[in-house]
């Protein structure tokens, strides 16, 4: 009797734990394929493996004077002072953005120099830069 | 039973309080020792109110130089002053103050109520200068040498342990 | 001045605090059957002085001191009068000190409210929640007090950055915080309830009450939250899943499992521990959730100001209550027998549990793996809104069907009728009328479409019918009512909204599927504290040539200097357009966001409604004890 009620109990922590495992991992997985990886100019330059075809972000500084704007798009240039990458983008900016000041775009690589951006971000404090950029920055000031 | 979930959970919640904690070092933005040993770039800047500029290429000429850059309109920069006012009394060191994206008058009543302790006042108008120096928000204070060497590199407001670890860095 | 008596009034409070835990703590000894008068007197003598200290920096931010570095920092003398009082709470020092008030008051109103509790429990939680107060004011004193004084005294302040001054905003920030907070007094309480060993019953009576409030703060301090960031952050949305938004729902989810639970703990005895656990759960998220936010290892849109010594505080403070709380929990807690049958009340109800712990485990992977990939492995991420779309949606089709049928089953057991269901082809029949409409393919998307009409039919009959019977559980129709309008509404919002992204000069007209938009005039304005730039646009509809004039606006503010890009909204029954302007190039090319979102103020109504449910179970409530 009672090893009869260990074992159910056994069978239903065995599935459960099965369970468990097989949620999670479908949870990665669905994660993994809707993370945002975020690169610097300097990154994108150096690495062979960034997916065309998935959405990115990257980060760096827009480069003073590089800010053209057309009917169609807006372009500039984001630089890490190292390297520089061209970002077309339509659409209205963030209120920080601005020459000389770092900034975050979401967006699909179209190769290696060329950057179209659906969204771009900025942060609200006047004294603050998103800490990827930053980091990113300081190694390649090395 | 009860014994293993607690051992579980504990360790559980040890595991993700260690990421936690190392994340919060990680994410420690002011890392600056990499910058030193590293030559200062050469920039030319601005003086403050006037068409001259001057080039860091000239503080070759000084024994120390500090660049300190700051504007009216930063808290922690009015927090600071006192301290480099400190350090403006130390003979060996020449003080260069870059004024950011500041508003000239108050800039100048700034100094006055506070006091200068700028050798060279220069300015940046519009910021984009800093960026050459891989300055990325402001207080930031720079410490070279005579070979243009950076010694230090310090982030955010001056206190007292940074002035006296300054005048420890310039007496050798 | 003020500044000298902020810092006395806060030393002293710390104080009596301590006083407050010595007391309580030989008062748990004894025998005695009354808490005496003096613990009464000591604890309104701590909520006087905190709430003083409050005050005071309040008059500071009123009368402009600049003697405080926190006002220097934060305030300015021609910054609107509601404005300086917002202040108090806008920025990291002043916010702590609400945080504290909130923590003191729930404790004083814990103490006096509840008259009818066991005094070991009572006092227990006085104790546990005055160890949470103390920690609170050395972290204020030591790290950030918002009295520290500045010499010389600077004759102007810096201001409030402009994209804070907005009314929801600054009110949106005490709502959450009684929320957050709130839930400390349950945590303590949960603890008590475990060492002095009451009874279910008297555990749920106690703690109901302040479940409720702070669950009703929490749900309308997100709706505020998430009002600003579609009224000012101009990107026409209104949830972006970012970390910061996720740490004030994590929470929210805790707390609306615990509700639940606490009807069956109210009733049965089953629970009991899970209860418990989830109390602890919900001030645990609480803190997480700020520790997240104030240690800046997150990336947000909504940027504090951070500083990783206060993290390391925070941190270390969840660490030992989160240790702390498991050990009292594993030496007291009491081993429950588990007997229902699957089709009560009761297996609904662990069904929305479960439901609520999934979300929650969810949006918390999803927020903390950016931490852990960054620790590891060093890559940069983040993690994007269709992972939480992607993972939550499925799982909203059986919560929608759980909460319709859930509510009717009766406690403990339930025998089955069978009738001619006319809910069911109502809703049938209005599904179909909608699908005609809209034509989604997505058979997921449909789904969650008929169930969310589903509940929302099942709950108006449930209404009509509780009115015949005069037995009227109203807040749960209310409440359920309000979280299928609001599905509902999120998915008609979804479907039709539309958006375009384009640049245009001056005269300029821009024609998309179903409007022109016409860039008719551009005016410089000058008001007290900034210039604007407003654009005239004129926007036709083709098929109803109806026309809209929008002004959306580019602001220069001057203190500090600061650029903001208006959002021009305009907002009727049905569907808001809304425009933003920006330019930045200083050519004549203007950036245009042209958006329109149907539905926005049902779906800000449907919340109010969700919220609406948990206050009126809460009057009822009251009600029913004074009868």
């Amino acid at each position: 009797m009672l090893l009869k009620k260990v074992k159910i109990r056994l069978s239903i922590l065995l599935a459960l734990s099965v369970l468990s495992v097989l949620a999670i991992f479908l949870l990665f997985k669905v994660l993994e394929d809707n993370v945002l990886y975020f690169y610097s100019p300097s990154e994108i330059k150096n690495s062979d493996e960034i997916n065309l075809k998935k959405k990115i972000r990257i980060g760096g500084i827009v480069k003073k004077g590089s800010i053209q704007s057309s009917e169609r798009d807006i372009k500039f240039i984001v630089t890490d002072t190292k390297n520089e990458i061209i970002v077309s983008y339509s659409g209205t900016v963030p209120a920080l953005f601005a020459e000389g000041k770092g900034v975050v775009a979401e967006g699909n690589l179209k190769d290696k120099k060329f950057f179209v951006a659906k969204r771009i971000l900025a942060k609200h404090d006047e004294n603050y830069m998103p800490p990827e950029v930053e980091e990113s920055l300081n190694i390649n000031a090395k | 039973m009860r014994k293993i979930n607690y051992i579980i959970i504990s360790i559980l919640f040890s595991f993700l309080f260690i990421i936690l904690y190392s994340s919060l070092d990680n994410e420690r933005i002011y890392n600056t020792k990499d910058l030193i040993g590293k030559k200062i770039s050469q920039v030319e800047i601005n003086l403050f109110q006037s068409n001259e500029t001057i080039n860091t290429e000239e503080f070759i000429n000084n024994e120390f130089t500090i660049l300190n850059f700051w504007a009216s309109w930063c808290a922690p920069c009015r927090k600071e002053h006192p301290n480099l006012v400190r350090l403006s009394k130390i003979k060996n060191i020449k003080l260069v103050g870059v004024n950011i994206k500041d508003n000239v008058e108050s800039a100048k009543s700034f100094l006055k109520e506070n006091g200068n302790p700028f050798d060279i006042l220069a300015e940046d108008k519009n910021g984009k200068n800093s960026v050459n120096f891989g300055v990325y928000g402001i207080p930031e204070t720079i410490l070279i040498d005579s070979e243009l060497k950076i010694l230090k590199k310090y982030i955010g407001p001056l206190n007292i342990k940074d002035v006296n670890e300054i005048r420890k860095l310039v007496k050798k | 001045m003020l500044s000298n008596l902020g810092n006395i009034f806060i030393i002293v409070a710390l104080l009596i605090s301590f006083l407050l835990v010595f007391f309580s703590f030989k008062e748990f000894k004894t025998n005695n059957n009354l808490i005496p008068v003096k613990i009464y007197k000591i604890s309104l003598l701590q909520l006087f002085f905190t709430a003083s200290s409050f005050i005071i920096l309040l008059l500071a931010y009123v009368l402009s001191d600049f003697s405080l570095a926190n006002v220097y920092e934060n305030s300015h003398t021609n910054k609107p009068l509601f404005y300086k009082i917002s202040g108090t709470w806008g920025n990291h020092e002043g916010s702590l000190l609400l945080w504290i008030n909130i923590l003191v008051l729930f404790s004083s109103l814990f103490l006096f409210i509840n008259k009818n509790n066991d005094k070991d429990f009572k006092i227990l939680t006085l104790l546990f929640q005055n160890i949470l107060v103390i920690i609170f004011l050395i972290f204020l004193l030591s790290n950030s007090n918002p009295f520290s004084k500045l010499f010389p005294i600077p004759l102007e302040g810096l201001g409030l950055n402009p994209i804070l001054q907005d009314p929801a905003l600054a009110i949106h920030p005490p709502l959450l915080y009684v929320g957050f907070v709130g839930s400390s007094i349950y945590f303590s309480a949960a603890l008590a309830a475990l060492i002095s060993k009451i009874d279910s019953q008297s555990l749920a009576i106690s703690i109901k009450p302040w479940v409720l409030v702070s669950w009703f703060f929490q749900t309308v301090g997100i709706l505020v939250g998430s009002i600003w960031a579609y009224y000012e952050l101009g990107w026409g949305g209104y949830w972006f899943w970012d970390p910061v938004e996720n740490s004030s729902l994590m929470p929210w989810f805790v707390m609306t499992a615990l509700l639940h639970s606490i009807l069956v703990l109210e009733r049965r005895i089953g629970l009991y521990s899970w209860v418990i656990v989830l109390s602890i759960l919900t001030f645990t998220m609480s803190v997480t959730g700020t520790f997240l936010v104030r240690s800046g290892i997150l990336n947000s849109v909504h940027t504090f100001a951070s500083d990783p010594s206060r993290g390391l505080f925070i941190l270390s403070f969840l660490i030992i209550m989160v240790f702390f709380s498991i050990y009292i929990f594993f030496k007291f807690a009491p081993n429950e027998s588990k007997k229902y049958t699957i089709f009560s009340k009761e297996t609904f109800i662990i069904a929305n549990n479960w439901f609520m712990i999934f979300f929650l485990g969810v949006v918390l992977i999803g927020t903390l793996y950016p931490v852990f990939l960054d620790t590891i492995t060093g890559s940069k991420i983040s993690v994007g809104p269709p992972y939480y779309n992607l993972v939550l949606a499925p799982f909203l089709i059986p919560l929608l069907f759980l909460m319709t049928s859930g509510p009717n089953y009766k406690w403990i057991s339930h025998e089955t009728k069978s009738f001619f269901d006319l809910v069911l082809v109502l809703s049938v029949i209005l599904f179909l009328i909608t699908f005609l409409l809209i034509k989604e393919s997505s058979f997921l998307l449909n789904l969650i479409l008929f169930f969310s009409i589903y509940l929302i039919i099942q709950t108006l009959f449930d209404f009509y019918e509780s009115f015949k019977k005069k037995n009227i559980n109203i807040s749960r129709i209310i409440s359920h009512l309000g979280f299928g309008l609001l599905i509902f509404f999120i998915y008609i919002n979804h479907i039709f909204s539309q958006e375009n992204n384009f640049n245009l000069k001056l005269g300029e007209i821009k024609k998309t599927d179903q409007y022109i938009i016409k860039f008719e005039n551009l005016e410089e304005k000058s008001i007290k504290n900034y210039k604007s730039i407003v654009g005239y646009f004129n926007i036709s509809d083709k098929k109803t040539s109806i026309t809209k004039e929008l002004k959306p606006e580019i602001r220069v503010y001057d203190k500090p200097i600061t650029i903001t890009y208006e959002a021009s909204i305009e907002s009727n029954l049905f569907s808001d357009t809304y425009l933003t302007m920006s330019n930045i190039s200083e050519t004549d090319v203007f950036n245009i966001k042209f958006q329109v979102k149907p539905f926005m103020n049902f779906i800000w109504f449907s919340v109010l409604l969700l919220s609406l449910g948990g206050l009126l179970n809460f009057l009822s409530r009251n009600k029913n004890e004074k009868n």
